[in-house]
């Protein structure tokens, strides 16, 4: 990550919005010396940005290292299932393979996990499985991050009457329970895919990344470099994006990387309950639900489904806790 | 645990010493008292239409109705013999008019007297096209059918000219044609009388009936309950030993039964596929396995362009072929249902095993070959619609799954939401390729499988199937001198259905149910209800 501040030089080490907290982090006075020096001597060169600081503290921290590792997996598996099994996941064998238990002598092999009530490769559903989960989490964040960054970065720059329009368009979507709301979008479609789970996920969750960038863009267009900026004839395009986002980005990075983790799990609510994914596609929550039929005599049907989600979820969440520590150590 | 049971147990045989010891009866089960004043609760889904006798055609608006109304004759669930009920007698001489004489002194829950011309009245009203009665075929054998329910525009009269009043206990039913097993028909719900004031309001009346059965409308809660009670002056063969029936609604049969086994309800209609392997050791001798007459198909939307034509019944033949009913039934199904091979149930009469010839037997090479003689599926993509709380996702997964792995045809499921979503896109023909259906019989008769289903333009006949060939054989056997000419001659017409396959038989019902532990002498007919007014509450 560049120094954000290379160009702008209007102040060497600014200290506008979150990114001041940086430097008040667990190092304490050690940092402070440190910038002391820094801005004594101005060696920019050397200066560590916000990005870099926290590069380095999260590197540090075996609970960032383990997520990432994890999701580093699951990223691999969704885009390569077929290079952590053989098996088909949509091959059914009634015959010979219904509820078969798990074989654990079939070291990642079809039967390694057993067979579901439809006699298919329980391991081959759950790699396939992570797909959907993975694309419709870093899809919804990825549209939720654009829409809610961009209005709430237009409400906060703007101020006044278009803040006023854009807050309370938030504070109506805020209003509508993120998964009802889902639950009514996706009935309006006949055959729903990823694509129309992110849509409704995404239509309905910007409101809180808007809300955090308003917050962030109103401190950081406080700071002098941004009033310096203005008054040296920087057009609105090029102080939003060159100046103020670069500094308010930070809190949403955080939000959006915890609120991922959600998003999956709100997924597999909504495929559970039989109104997200659809056959087809395979999904964790489609094979949740049709593992509670046969709970009774075949719990393992339930469970590696289960297990994946709840792997996949908490790496995620894990990921966003470790970045905000790292970009935000006043709420460590 | 079983310190607890037995303390009961004594607590029930000392509460009987007692009742007998002061002459009271303690039920016909003999195990414990009952309370004739006590309601039970029986798993019941959603109506589909208001609750107007002709206006029933799925179990969630009819097990209601034919509780609160009776007909002339009903059927009884021991051995499913015709029984008389309001009629007296049925005579005729022909097959075609035939004499009814009531029986004096029934009544309406309204107080008001079930007289002939509540019948006549109320088979005009059901008949009628203005007045949109989904069962309004039912009535399509009575002379004067085609005048008040012509095949296009209004009717030009509300009455149809076979049914004459004669005095209040009196009336004729003429029918257009000889229909042997006419009085077969009658038991069905469509045929039930109705009072005066119903056809003043009949949308008021759809929503708080007044019938003249065993029991009587007291709320609807919409998708909550119908409560009913115990018409004290129902003068049927078959009193209530129970103070009424409350119908839960339930949007899946998993919760049907988690609540039955909490004692939340008392009768279920089916045990969910999940309780299948483990219901008879949940229930013990509170389970129930009674042979049905009811058959589960999938149907196809012939009147689509990517159905109709004629190539594409050796498609639906190739379909049928790819489906390995056997290993279904034993695995997913878990022994709950007999794979078909015929488009009437087991044990109806006039079944007949093997109607559907080699098209309902699994061979994968064969259905493949089929299905590219016929030009294959449109888009080698087959939807099969069903309603997501029947307990129906395992077995149309394990079918799809069948067909895509024996003919590579790209087969999913598509649920919807609740059996009445699933009826209205079906009826309302909102559907694309296949779709879940299933026929529970209206009387025990090989016709009733086969007329009401496949005949042009039936009330059941969702598919838009629609064979002359079929049609005139129906007729032919419809005008036989002897129901059991009528057998056989069904037997022809059913002969006729491979060649076109509007549907795939897929197998035989079972009933797989239970009741509480506080409900005794509950027993199933072949309709898959039970007999509730015979049912117990335990006291």
């Amino acid at each position: 990550m560049p120094d954000i501040h290379d160009e702008d030089s209007y102040e060497p080490h600014p200290k506008p919005g979150v990114s001041h907290l940086d430097y008040a982090g667990e190092q304490g006075m050690a940092v402070e010396q440190e910038t002391l020096v820094e801005s004594d001597v101005v060696k920019r060169e050397e200066a560590r940005s916000l990005w870099g600081d926290a590069w380095r503290d999260l590197r540090r921290r075996p609970i960032f290292l383990i997520s990432a590792v994890l999701i580093l997996l699951l990223v691999i598996m969704a885009i390569f299932p077929w290079a952590f099994t053989d098996a088909d996941p949509r091959k059914a064998d009634l015959v010979h393979n219904y509820l078969k238990r798990p074989d654990w002598t079939d070291f990642f092999g079809a039967g390694w996990f057993g067979y579901d009530g439809q006699g298919r490769s329980i391991y081959a559903r759950v790699v396939y499985g992570a797909r959907a989960s993975i694309t419709v989490g870093i899809c919804v964040t990825a549209a939720v991050t654009v829409l809610g960054g961009l209005a709430g970065m237009i409400a906060g720059y703007f101020g006044g009457g278009v803040d006023a329009v854009i807050s309370r368009i938030i504070d109506i979507f805020f209003g509508i329970p993120l998964l009802l709301g889902a639950l009514v979008l996706l009935n309006a479609f006949s055959t729903r895919t990823v694509w129309s789970v992110v849509v409704a996920l995404g239509f309905l969750g910007w409101t809180q990344i808007a809300r955090v960038m308003r917050g962030a863009v109103l401190t950081v267009k406080q700071s002098d470099y941004v009033v310096a900026g203005r008054a040296l004839g920087a057009g609105t395009g090029r102080l939003m994006f060159r100046h103020i986002l670069p500094n308010a980005i930070a809190p949403v990075i955080v939000v959006a990387t915890i609120a991922l983790g959600g998003y999956i799990a709100t997924e597999a609510t909504l495929s559970f309950l039989g109104i997200g994914l659809q056959d087809p596609t395979i999904s964790w929550g489609i094979d949740i639900s049709s593992a509670q039929k046969v709970i009774r005599t075949a719990p393992y049907v339930l469970f590696f489904p289960a297990a994946a989600l709840s792997v996949t979820v908490l790496a995620f969440i894990m990921l966003g806790d470790a970045v905000r520590d790292a970009l935000d150590p006043k709420l460590r | 645990m079983p310190e607890a049971a037995r303390a009961r147990w004594v607590l029930a045989v000392a509460t009987s010493v007692v009742l007998v010891a002061t002459g009271c009866s303690s039920g016909g089960g003999g195990s414990s008292s009952s309370d004739t004043s006590k309601t039970f609760s029986y798993q019941s889904s959603e109506p589909q239409n208001p609750l107007q006798p002709a206006n029933a055609n799925e179990v969630g608006g009819g097990r209601i109705l034919q509780n609160l109304f009776r007909g002339l004759v009903d059927y009884d669930p021991s051995t499913a013999k015709i029984r008389m009920q309001v009629a007296d007698k049925i005579d005729t001489s022909d097959s075609q008019t035939f004499t009814v004489t009531l029986k004096d002194g029934w009544k309406f829950h309204d107080g008001t007297p079930v007289h002939a011309k509540n019948f006549v009245d109320a088979w005009n009203w059901g008949a009628t096209t203005s007045n949109n009665q989904i069962n309004s075929s039912w009535f399509s054998d009575i002379e004067g059918y085609k005048d008040v329910h012509p095949a296009g525009g209004q009717p030009t009269v509300t009455t149809m000219s076979g049914l004459t009043v004669t005095d209040d206990l009196h009336f004729t039913v003429k029918l257009s044609n000889k229909v042997s097993y006419f009085e077969y028909k009658l038991g069905y719900i469509a045929f039930s009388p109705l009072p005066d004031g119903f056809f003043k309001d009949p949308a008021g009346y759809g929503q708080k009936p007044v019938g003249n059965g065993p029991y009587q409308f007291v709320s609807w809660s919409h998708n909550q309950e119908v409560v009913t009670k115990t018409f004290p002056d129902y003068q049927g063969v078959d009193k209530p030993k129970n103070g009424g029936v409350v119908f839960k609604m339930y949007n899946t049969s998993e919760a049907a039964y988690a609540d039955l086994q909490s004692s939340n309800l008392d009768v279920i209609d089916q045990v969910p596929p999940s309780a299948l392997a483990t219901y008879k050791n949940d229930l013990g001798n509170r389970a129930i396995d009674a042979p049905q007459g009811a058959i589960q198909n999938i149907g196809f939307t012939l009147y689509q362009s990517d159905w109709s034509s004629p190539d594409k019944a050796k498609v639906r033949q190739g379909l049928s072929m790819a489906i390995d009913r056997d290993t279904i039934t034993k695995t997913v199904l878990q022994g709950s249902r007999k794979a078909a091979s015929a488009w009437v149930a087991e044990g109806v009469e006039g079944y007949k095993e093997g109607a559907c010839g080699d098209a309902c037997k699994f061979d994968p090479a064969k259905a493949k070959a089929l299905i590219t003689e016929g030009g294959g599926v449109p888009g080698n993509k087959l939807t099969i619609t069903y309603n997501a709380d029947g307990g129906h996702k395992e077995w149309v997964d394990a079918v799809c799954n069948s067909i895509r792995q024996s003919t590579g045809v790209d087969c999913t499921g598509d649920p919807k939401p609740d059996f009445k979503t699933a009826r209205a896109a079906i009826t309302g023909h909102q559907l694309n390729g296949a779709f879940r259906t299933g026929w529970v019989q209206d009387y025990p008769l090989n016709a009733n499988f086969l007329s009401d289903v496949y005949r042009t333009g039936a009330a059941s006949n969702d598919f838009g199937y629609s064979n002359p060939q079929f049609d005139q054989l129906a007729k032919q056997a419809d005008e036989a001198s002897s129901v059991a000419d009528t057998v056989t001659g069904y037997q022809k017409a059913e002969a006729v259905l491979p060649s076109g396959m509007p549907t795939i038989p897929l197998w035989y019902y079972r009933t797989n149910s239970g009741y509480s532990t506080k409900v005794q002498s509950v027993m199933f007919d072949s309709f898959g209800n039970p007999a509730w007014t015979q049912i117990q509450v335990k006291g």
